[in-house]
């Protein structure tokens, strides 16, 4: 990016919301961590290690029906801002609202409304069926065994992996994880969707056909609204009605996919 | 460049029917409840492919009664003065205590290690950002394990009876219904205060190692208390497994009735209504913690 750039110049812009209020208000959220002290701080009587800023003052907002993209260098604070958004993280200083809802209560109606996408392969258990994962986290949503059973069924045959879902997840391709990463996401009907890196590490067939799903099936039939925090260009351009960067935790401006490449100094790398 | 995004506005009917969820003012209980079902058929699942595991269980457990079965033959040689408070029998005396002791570790251990667990294997997060309440999400696995204890003492307990012999007839039912609840509850106080400091510490806990081994020495997990010099029978009486273990196997052995397990039931209930509530607050302050410094979700 080079100076003066039109995100410098959008640096603090607030979006409005397209569709009455926003979906996602974030108002000077700050998140300062305190790791524990190594054996130095220790005999230097410090009992945590020196405080590390991960997020400063971060605000912005996300229209209802959006997808807005939060791209970054590693360590930016992305994680951390999808973290406090989604109720798991508590802020250090400022304030959110999503679905209309105080992130401070990160209580069992919040987290019914937003969902944290959470692609991350860990967090299933390898040896169940795809089929049973999801019948798990459908118990943890407080449905019946039942109402579990049919909802697993309808979403795993939303998501293509109906003819897999009595395989075990440790037989799945990094495809069809994902895939079934976005089923469990579903599994509460929320209204707002936050994702993290949801086609990292797919080839480039499936990474196309998820983002063509995430975006038309999930956010706009579903008139739901997404903050999805993405590096990656391609993934962003075919997701994003608008563009955040964040650095060293701090906003520092916005864009539009179309201008992405510029903004990002690609064009110019190519050319 | 980017496909044209169509009107955010539009609003097609939902890809997948939206179901009723429990209104908030639906029993937890009965939530924690499905959730409990749906972890027992999971873990059953996950035990059903690590056969090689539960049958290195069955074996080793086998091998352990075998080697008592031989140590009983070896003591009960000769009349025992520090058995007879128990009926005489070492095999009944050493297999209660091991089983007890098993159901401290159990309760000591399984909340901080199942949480530990999941935050390195990674899939506590995903779990935390359902709507279930923090404790539906971290209590299920402890209930589990504590429940199977429970399951799996009661089997070899009856295995015992069946295949060596070893006599429960004259159990005091009154008394093991009054004794089972405060060892449970005594041992899950002192779980919950285990699992708030490993989260506060952020690592495995010393404390319960520390807990586990003092308790084996001086609460008379394989050998009456009484062999131990005064001082170390004052020291036991500080640890719950102590009480817990002349309880049960007074009730189990030799039948004592509840008036004659007074002093060990009166100190288990202190234990219980002492721990719990220090141990919840323990937890509940460190699952605080977490949240903010966000260690629960990482390693």
């Amino acid at each position: 990016m080079t100076a003066p750039s039109p995100l410098e110049a959008a640096a603090g812009a607030q979006a409005g919301g397209r569709d009455g209020d926003p979906a996602i208000l974030a108002d000077a959220l700050a998140k300062t961590f305190r790791p524990p002290g190594d054996v130095r701080d220790l005999l230097r009587g410090r009992l945590f290690a020196p405080p590390v800023q991960a997020l400063a003052s971060v605000s912005f907002t996300v229209g209802q029906g959006e997808i807005v993209c939060v791209m970054g260098p590693n360590g930016a604070g992305k994680s951390t801002l999808l973290r406090i958004l989604a109720g798991i993280l508590t802020p250090t200083t400022g304030t959110a609202r999503v679905a209309g809802l105080d992130v401070a209560a990160g209580d069992i109606t919040y987290r019914r409304r937003v969902a944290f996408v959470l692609g991350d392969e860990r967090s299933f258990l390898w040896r169940l069926s795809g089929r049973e994962n999801l019948h798990f986290f459908a118990a943890l949503h407080g449905l019946t065994a039942r109402a579990g059973r049919h909802r697993a069924a309808a979403l795993l045959e939303r998501v293509g992996l109906a003819e897999a879902a009595d395989r075990t997840f440790k037989e799945y391709s990094r495809g069809m994880r994902q895939r079934l990463a976005v089923a469990r996401g579903l599994l509460g009907e929320p209204d707002v969707l936050l994702l993290d890196e949801p086609t990292l590490g797919l080839d480039p067939k499936g990474a196309v056909e998820l983002r063509r799903f995430l975006r038309r099936e999930m956010v706009q039939a579903a008139g739901r609204t997404a903050l999805v925090a993405s590096n990656d260009p391609a993934e962003v351009r075919a997701l994003a009605d608008r563009v955040l960067f964040l650095e060293a935790g701090r906003l520092r401006g916005e864009t539009t996919p179309d201008r992405l490449e510029a903004e990002l100094g690609l064009e110019a790398a190519r050319g | 460049m980017a496909e044209a995004a169509p009107a955010p506005s539009v609003r097609a009917a939902p890809v997948v029917a939206p179901l009723p969820h429990p209104q908030p003012t639906a029993s937890r209980l009965l939530w924690f409840l499905r959730v409990l079902r749906a972890f027992t058929r999971r873990e059953m699942i996950e035990l059903a492919s690590y056969r090689a595991w539960v049958v290195t269980q069955v074996v080793t457990f086998g091998l352990a009664t075998v080697s008592l079965v031989f140590f009983s033959r070896f003591i009960g040689s000769a009349e025992n003065p520090h058995l007879a408070r128990y009926g005489g029998d070492y095999l009944a005396f050493g297999l209660v205590g091991i089983l007890i002791a098993e159901l401290q570790h159990v309760g000591v251990s399984a909340l901080s290690q199942r949480v530990r667990l999941a935050q390195v294997m990674g899939y506590l997060e995903a779990q935390m950002a359902t709507p279930a309440p923090p404790w539906i999400v971290l209590g299920v696995a402890p209930v589990y394990e504590f429940g199977a204890a429970a399951l799996r003492s009661a089997v070899y307990l009856l295995g015992a009876a069946l295949v060596l012999g070893v006599r429960f007839a004259d159990a005091h039912l009154a008394s093991l219904a009054l004794t089972v609840p405060l060892v449970l509850a005594a041992f899950g106080g002192l779980g919950l205060l285990t699992a708030g400091t490993t989260m506060l510490a952020r690592r495995f806990n010393p404390v319960a190692t520390i807990l586990t081994a003092s308790s084996v020495f001086v609460s008379g997990v394989v050998y009456p208390t009484s062999v131990l010099p005064g001082w170390l029978q004052s020291a036991g009486k500080i640890l719950p497994l102590t009480h817990a273990l002349e309880a049960m196997r007074r009730a189990l052995l030799i039948g004592a009735t509840p008036q004659q397990l007074a002093p060990s039931l009166v100190a288990l209930a202190l234990f219980a209504v002492i721990l719990t509530p220090v141990g919840l607050g323990t937890f509940v302050y460190a699952l605080r913690r977490a949240r903010e410094d966000g260690s629960l979700t990482h390693y």
